[in-house]
């Protein structure tokens, strides 16, 4: 089913790149093909190649591997000392969907109303985002655009940041249900002067909202014929055959358990815990019942003043110790445009106890694994997306994160964007060199 | 209870009638009592809370202590109370109190900024200044609430309107019934303030640091009106009733331990003692709280146990809280340990049964009772200068006293009367006899019963069984009013169900009761009972509670983290490490000799300076320079604006310091030794900034940086003009980036006006001094001054290059230059400019996209205004991003190409010139202070972390210590924890645990805390 998926979509990805066959930006169909030669090559898999080669045609990738490199290929680039990584990917982000956190008219990722299964991210996704070649430019080249707001916030659609516009840039559409587990603890007061924090009293109510919203969107999914039509449940139904991921936010113990409840009570396949600041007091339970995790911000503060003052660094090493899979994710203040720190995020993660093809994986394939699309990308292996990119140095550390190619689908792109125009610019005006 | 209740109101109605004033006519005869002697004889009288004189008489009369003492003749006619064995005190004193005053209503939030003030009459600008609110007019004796005192010993209250930042004068009066002119012991006693502006639906203040300019400037108005009245157009109520007031005590409502630091350098500034009122938390400051020297009432509210059982739950709950649970009745003990003189208030207890126990806690925490006796009688007294009139019970003084069985703190004490101005009030009156123990009962049908009595004295149990039959066993309803006795119980007789009702006497010796019944059936029967044997008091259920002697430590802070000990400077020598000494010799590999706070060498130094340094070996790792956060809002207190008006630059974030915030240890672990804490951007001129070091543990005075330059804090652009406030808030001025400069040009403009006319008048002669009004001292127009006199320097928030432009020609023409832009997004566009001016530039490295204003905000700006030769610098405006700045620098080399060197100078060196501090930190140089971070690894790597932090050779951050405290804190946690599952067992009130979340200021954060939702930069 899942490959067949792909194949449409690969098809219909051609028909659309003959059609714009003529576009000089954004990059054009991989028409020559390429081979990265005398490179470090981190797979993404936990697995490093020393004086690696890849290659890659019509998009995809068809030759990897150490020592010498196969021949017949249009394009040979020697990497001497650089280094190639799989395209980072930012699960969880609204990239696209909002451009001026302050000005109204550029946001587009909350829908009015409480239960909005039907509300679909792909179609407002602005490929023209100012925003999305500055995360280029650090190496993320995946994102899963994601809704925000009421209790089912809509449907996510993982999206490749390059395209003419959002059937371009699809990479997997719909690929999952975003939903906010009702939170135990709710802050009080109104933003100016917040209160403390109390026990949500309305919490268990909203549960049984939430359940009896699923009862009747299950039993929906079984009728064989609808006279008349409920797009909410119909939006649901992927949920129930397995085809769509339930990505629901959850961070206290309490909450994820109670996720985990949820999850066996409507037997839904693919549960995916957002957020998990407590994920590592329940990792027994999230292993036995296969759910994975995105991770939280590493760049955040502990949530209470007796953490650990590191917690946040910590966390990644704390669950791969445990062996729950998870990726990590930006979202939060200033989001959008802080998501070109998510390699940042990954190297803090080294510090504080992953080795760095495991914080490496936490921003590739597990992203991937995660998201559902690990047969497409998240490694450098034959058969993959060539979505790729080459960095001078180590781009888990902003001391040397730079990218000299980056590729999406074979396609070489533009690393050039607004901020560095700017900077030449005003390079020009003051002479400097 | 309601029984003894009602009996109190029945004698007190009694009473009412007695009070009456010269000047009120009489409606009837006049019925005085003036001649009428009281005498309570037999007793253990406390005259004063240092001297108890058993088996001794007190003689009182129209309301006055005639007599107390051993030897005293009882007058001819005098009423006398045996009062053999019982206890007599003076009647505590309450010197924070709201009773008998009108409620005041909290104002209510409104949408709509109110600039100006609504209140009526010639009053204060403000609304929060009530210098003219009197209690002795607005009381009105309430006595539910009096009772309430009266039954946990308190007889008189200093009462006052909780109102406002001024809130005018409180009367002394007492908790007797009848008229409010009777009752006025004193009509202004003291003078009341506070940091809350409570009713006030002004705008200003918003912030504690606005309500302390707000005093501040009242103090010097106040002065100035008073000197020139008669010469100036202005009449002012407040501030006149503010002068007359003056002369009485005055007391300020702090409420914890870092206000009562606060409320006494108002005091120390304007030369007045305040008496504080506290919060309960002194313990937690003591040594500086001891030396304000200031006199303190305090609270003796405790916290209640958090439901801890869950695991989970539990979490919620901070260490802090779970300490101060455990010590809170502690503190009365460190007061009085430290002698720091204390009144003990009950204001705060909602429930006012609970004083007693919370007193008797206290005691068990090892203060004496007579020190207790002194904070509730004698000191309150003094304070307020009615020590010769009330608080002890000598000749002369009021009457007001209270009797109980047993001494203060014994197992079962209770109040039975509590006599006020001379009159009785009864709380629980004393059982004459008692009448507990078994009794066989005859009721005249020939059977016998056995009827038991127990329970507590004033809370009777019973229960019969036959006593041929012992399998008969019955309960029993029993009563007792003095001699009256009333029974019911089932009886055999009628078929083991009907009830047969007995009333009658108690004899004299308790020992026989006799008196009238009825059966069920109606029939009236003889009954009569004979005492077989008394009633035995269990003695093994001894309720004493154990005295708590495992306490934890007191923390500084108090809270997780925080040490037991303020860490010392020591002798370190850092052997063989990488330092970045960001001076011309560059990087190197060295030795580096920390002494007395100093660097004392790098690299060569004689052997004998080394003796006895403790030796760290960093080979392999890297030395740097303490980093500085040239923007920070960490450790503010209520609030990081005083945005209700465009210029507040009277404001200062140094009244605010909170030395007890997490992220001062936070910014330490990442390497950071000093801040600048900035007012937010809400307005056009901002408040004065803070410089510190992070000395985690001291107190907010310590970590101050001494003999610095002032800084302010200017802001341009979308905040200033609240364009994304919502739609109410369009009417304050300025609203467009035109008006922004306009403020400028005339808060300068003013404040060239303002110096020559305070320098015009100083030059006057004083013959025409006496004739003219001095100029006003304007601590608003001072600030400005203080920049156009290079005393005071500017970090301007700026993002646009047009507002940066204009503000340096404003500085340009006006005769200033802008010292810092801070964030100057915008700042590469303009950066020649910038350099020609003079300015330097404080940046995030990549932040943009969050507001209009940022859109061409680029990472490349760093670089860029560096390579223009600006001092630059990276800053981080958030508590999280503080203690990442080395990672923040580092993007530098990435955009722009930056060298290493450049780019630790931007969070090190260069913040240390922009904030003129560079002559003694920012470089490992010698002779600079010892403010140098150790790293595992290269300092600009994201694989670099902070080891250890010195500040002045302090370290105050140490990993592996923090490793060790970790394990402190969960073991601290569990103790805890496990007492209070006991208490709670042991059936204390519990409250769910609630999650007390941290909030961060950033710039434009208003209100008094900060919130992570809305921020906006």
């Amino acid at each position: 089913m899942k490959s067949f998926k792909i194949i449409t979509l690969c098809t219909l990805y051609f028909i659309l790149c003959l059609i714009n066959v003529f576009a000089q930006k954004p990059a054009s169909i991989q028409e020559k093909s390429v081979l990265l030669t005398n490179a470090t090559i981190h797979v993404g898999n936990g697995k490093v190649l020393s004086n690696a080669y890849v290659g890659f045609k019509n998009g995809v990738i068809t030759s990897v591997g150490e020592g010498s490199a196969p021949a017949g290929f249009d394009e040979v680039i020697n990497l001497e000392g650089k280094h190639i990584y799989p395209g980072f990917i930012a699960p969880n982000t609204t990239l696209g969907l909002r451009e001026i956190d302050a000005v109204r008219a550029t946001l587009d990722y909350a829908e009015v109303g409480n239960y909005n299964p039907n509300v679909r991210t792909q179609i407002a996704y602005n490929t023209d985002s100012k925003i999305s070649p500055t995360l280029r430019f650090n190496g993320v080249l995946l994102a899963q655009i994601t809704p925000r707001g009421g209790v089912i916030s809509g449907t996510s659609s993982v999206m490749e940041l390059e395209g003419w516009n959002w059937e371009d840039a699809t990479l997997k559409a719909d690929d999952g249900i975003h939903m906010n587990w009702p939170r135990m603890y709710r802050n009080t007061g109104w933003w100016a002067e917040p209160g403390h924090s109390e026990k949500n009293n309305e919490q268990e109510k909203a549960v049984q909202e939430i359940k009896s919203f699923f009862k009747e969107a299950k039993a929906y999914s079984e009728l064989k014929t609808v006279k008349e039509k409920n797009l909410k449940f119909d939006a649901m139904k992927g949920l129930f055959d397995g085809t769509k991921q339930l990505y629901v936010s959850a961070n206290t113990a309490k909450e994820i358990l109670e996720v985990i409840h949820f999850k066996k009570e409507f037997d839904i396949a693919h549960v995916v815990i957002v957020g998990g600041t407590d994920a590592w007091l329940v990792t027994d339970a999230l292993k036995e019942n296969k759910i994975a995790v995105i991770l939280n911000r590493v760049h955040s503060l502990p949530e209470r003043t007796d953490d650990p003052i590191d917690l946040p660094f910590q966390l990644p090493y704390l669950l791969q110790k445990a062996g729950v899979l998870f990726c990590l994710n930006h979202d939060g203040d200033m989001e959008v445009m802080g998501t070109r720190n998510l390699p940042f995020n990954a190297g803090t993660a080294v510090t504080y106890g992953l080795s760095k093809e495991e914080a490496l994986a936490s921003i590739t394939l597990n992203a991937a694994k995660i998201l559902g699309i690990d047969t497409m990308v998240g490694s450098i292996e034959v058969g993959k997306h060539a979505t790729l990119f080459v960095s001078t140095g180590d781009a888990l550390d902003m001391k040397s994160n730079n990218l000299e190619y980056a590729f999406i689908r074979g396609k070489k792109l533009d690393l050039d964007n607004h901020q560095k125009q700017l900077y030449e610019k005003y390079k020009e005006k003051y002479g400097i060199k | 209870m309601n029984k003894c209740l009602i009996t109190a109101t029945l004698i007190l109605i009694i009473g009412v009638k007695v009070f009456a004033q010269e000047t009120f006519p009489v409606n009837g005869v006049k019925d005085s009592r003036k001649e009428i002697y009281y005498a309570f004889t037999n007793a253990n009288i406390f005259i004063d809370y240092q001297t108890l004189v058993k088996n001794a008489t007190l003689i009182i009369r129209d309301g006055k202590v005639e007599q107390a003492g051993a030897k005293v003749q009882i007058p001819k006619g005098a009423v006398v109370y045996d009062l053999k064995g019982k206890y007599i005190y003076p009647s505590f004193i309450d010197l924070y109190s709201d009773y008998g005053m009108p409620e005041v209503k909290a104002a209510q939030w409104s949408p709509n900024p109110q600039y100006e003030r609504k209140s009526t009459g010639a009053v204060s600008w403000n609304q929060a200044i009530k210098a003219d609110v009197k209690a002795s007019g607005l009381f009105l004796p309430n006595d539910q609430k009096a009772d309430e005192l009266r039954k946990i010993g308190f007889g008189t209250v200093l009462t006052h309107q909780h109102d406002g930042i001024a809130r005018g004068t409180g009367a002394f009066v007492t908790l007797g019934k009848g008229l409010e002119n009777e009752l006025v012991l004193e009509g202004e006693a003291a003078a009341f303030y506070s940091f809350n502006k409570g009713s006030s639906t002004q705008s200003f203040p918003s912030s504690l640091m606005g309500s302390i300019a707000l005093l501040r400037q009242t103090y010097i108005d106040a002065d100035w009106y008073k000197t020139n009245k008669g010469k100036i157009k202005e009449y002012n109520l407040s501030l006149d009733e503010w002068n007359r007031i003056q002369k009485f005590p005055q007391i300020f409502e702090a409420n914890d331990k870092l206000n009562i630091l606060r409320a006494d350098k108002i005091a120390e500034e304007f030369k007045v003692q305040y008496i504080i009122k506290g919060g309960g938390d002194e313990y937690q400051r003591i040594a500086e709280i001891k030396a304000t020297g200031a006199p303190l009432i305090v609270p003796i509210t405790y916290p209640d146990v958090y439901d801890v059982e869950d695991p989970f739950d539990a979490q919620m709950v901070d260490l802090s809280q779970m300490k101060h649970w455990e010590m809170a009745p502690s503190n009365l003990y460190f007061l009085a340990k430290n002698q720091v003189p204390f009144a003990i208030t009950a204001y705060g207890l909602n429930d006012k049964n609970a004083f007693l126990n919370n007193l008797k806690k206290a005691y068990e925490r090892g203060i004496s009772s007579a020190e207790i006796l002194k904070a509730l009688t004698y000191t309150p007294a003094q304070l307020i200068k009615q020590e010769n009139k009330i608080g002890a019970l000598k000749p002369g003084m009021i009457a007001n006293f209270f009797i109980s069985n047993d001494s203060l703190f014994a197992d079962k004490f209770t109040i039975h009367e509590n006599w006020i101005q001379g009159k009785q009030y009864i709380v629980q009156p004393a059982v004459t006899f008692d009448i507990r123990g078994d009794y066989d009962v005859n009721i005249g049908t020939g059977n016998v019963y056995v009827l038991k009595v127990s329970g507590e004295e004033n809370a009777l149990k019973a229960s019969v069984q036959l006593l041929n039959d012992t399998t008969f066993k019955k309960d029993a309803t029993i009563s007792r009013k003095e001699n009256l006795i009333s029974i019911a119980f089932p009886v055999k007789e009628m078929n083991d169900s009907g009830i047969v009702r007995l009333s009658g006497n108690i004899s004299y010796t308790s020992s026989i009761w006799d008196g009238k019944g009825q059966l069920s059936n109606g029939t009236w029967i003889n009954w009569s009972a004979i005492k077989k044997s008394n009633y035995k008091t269990d003695s093994k259920k001894d309720s004493l509670s154990k005295k708590d002697t495992l306490i934890g430590q007191i923390l500084y802070p108090f809270m997780a983290y925080g040490n037991t000990e303020i860490p010392k400077a020591e002798k370190i020598l850092i052997k063989n490490a990488t330092v970045w000494t960001l001076e011309e010799q560059g990087i190197i590999k060295s030795d580096v000799l920390i002494n007395n706070g100093k660097i004392a060498a790098i690299g060569t130094f004689n052997a004998k300076d080394t003796i006895g340094a403790k030796v760290i070996d960093a080979t392999g790792k890297h030395l740097t320079p303490g980093i500085i956060d040239e923007h920070s809002h960490i450790a503010i207190s209520r609030g990081v604006n005083e945005g209700t008006q465009s210029n507040s630059a009277e404001v200062r974030i140094s009244d605010v310091i909170n030395s007890e915030d997490i992220n001062i240890y936070r910014q330490l672990s990442g390497g950071v030794t000093a801040a600048q804490l900035l007012h937010g951007s809400a307005n056009a001129i901002g408040g004065q900034s803070a410089l510190i070091k992070l000395r985690w543990g001291l107190a907010p005075e310590q970590m101050k940086i001494q003999n610095t330059d002032g800084f302010i804090k200017f802001a341009l652009g979308e905040n200033v003009k609240q364009s994304n406030w919502g739609d109410r808030e369009t009417i304050r001025f300025p609203q467009t980036r035109m008006g922004v400069e306009q403020v400028y040009y005339d808060a300068f403009t003013r404040a060239k006006e303002y110096k020559n006319e305070m320098e015009e008048y100083a030059k006057l002669p004083a013959k025409i001094k006496a004739t003219k009004p001095s100029p006003r001292r304007d601590l608003e127009l001072e600030a400005i001054v203080e920049i156009l006199e290079k005393k005071r320097f500017i970090s301007c928030h700026s993002y646009v290059q047009s507002e940066i432009n204009m503000l340096m020609h404003v500085g340009d023409s006006m005769g200033f230059t802008v010292n810092t832009f801070t964030h100057i997004l915008e700042g590469y566009k303009v950066a020649d400019k910038m350099k020609k001016h003079g300015a330097g530039g404080s940046t995030f490295s990549d932040w943009w996209a969050y507001k209009f204003e940022v859109n061409d905000a680029i990472p490349f700006n760093a670089s860029l205004m560096n390579a223009m030769g600006i001092v630059t610098a990276i800053n981080s405006d958030d508590a999280e991003m503080g203690r990442r700045l080395n990672q923040e620098a580092a993007k530098s080399l990435k955009y722009g190409g930056m060298s290493e060197e450049d780019a630790l100078r931007m969070v090190t060196l260069n913040p240390a010139k922009l904030l003129h501090l560079d002559k003694f930190t920012g470089s490992i140089k010698v002779g600079k202070d010892a403010d140098v971070v150790l790293w595992s690894d290269h300092p600009l790597s994201i694989y670099a972390k902070v080891e250890k932090t010195f500040v002045d050779g302090v370290c105050y951050f140490d990993r592996e210590k923090d490793a060790l405290q970790r394990i402190l804190v969960e073991q601290e946690r569990s103790r805890i924890i496990q007492k209070m599952i006991q208490a709670k067992k042991a059936g204390e009130k519990t409250i769910k645990p609630e999650l007390r979340k941290r909030r961060f200021f950033h710039c434009d954060t208003i209100g008094e805390e900060g919130s992570e939702e809305e921020n906006m930069h």
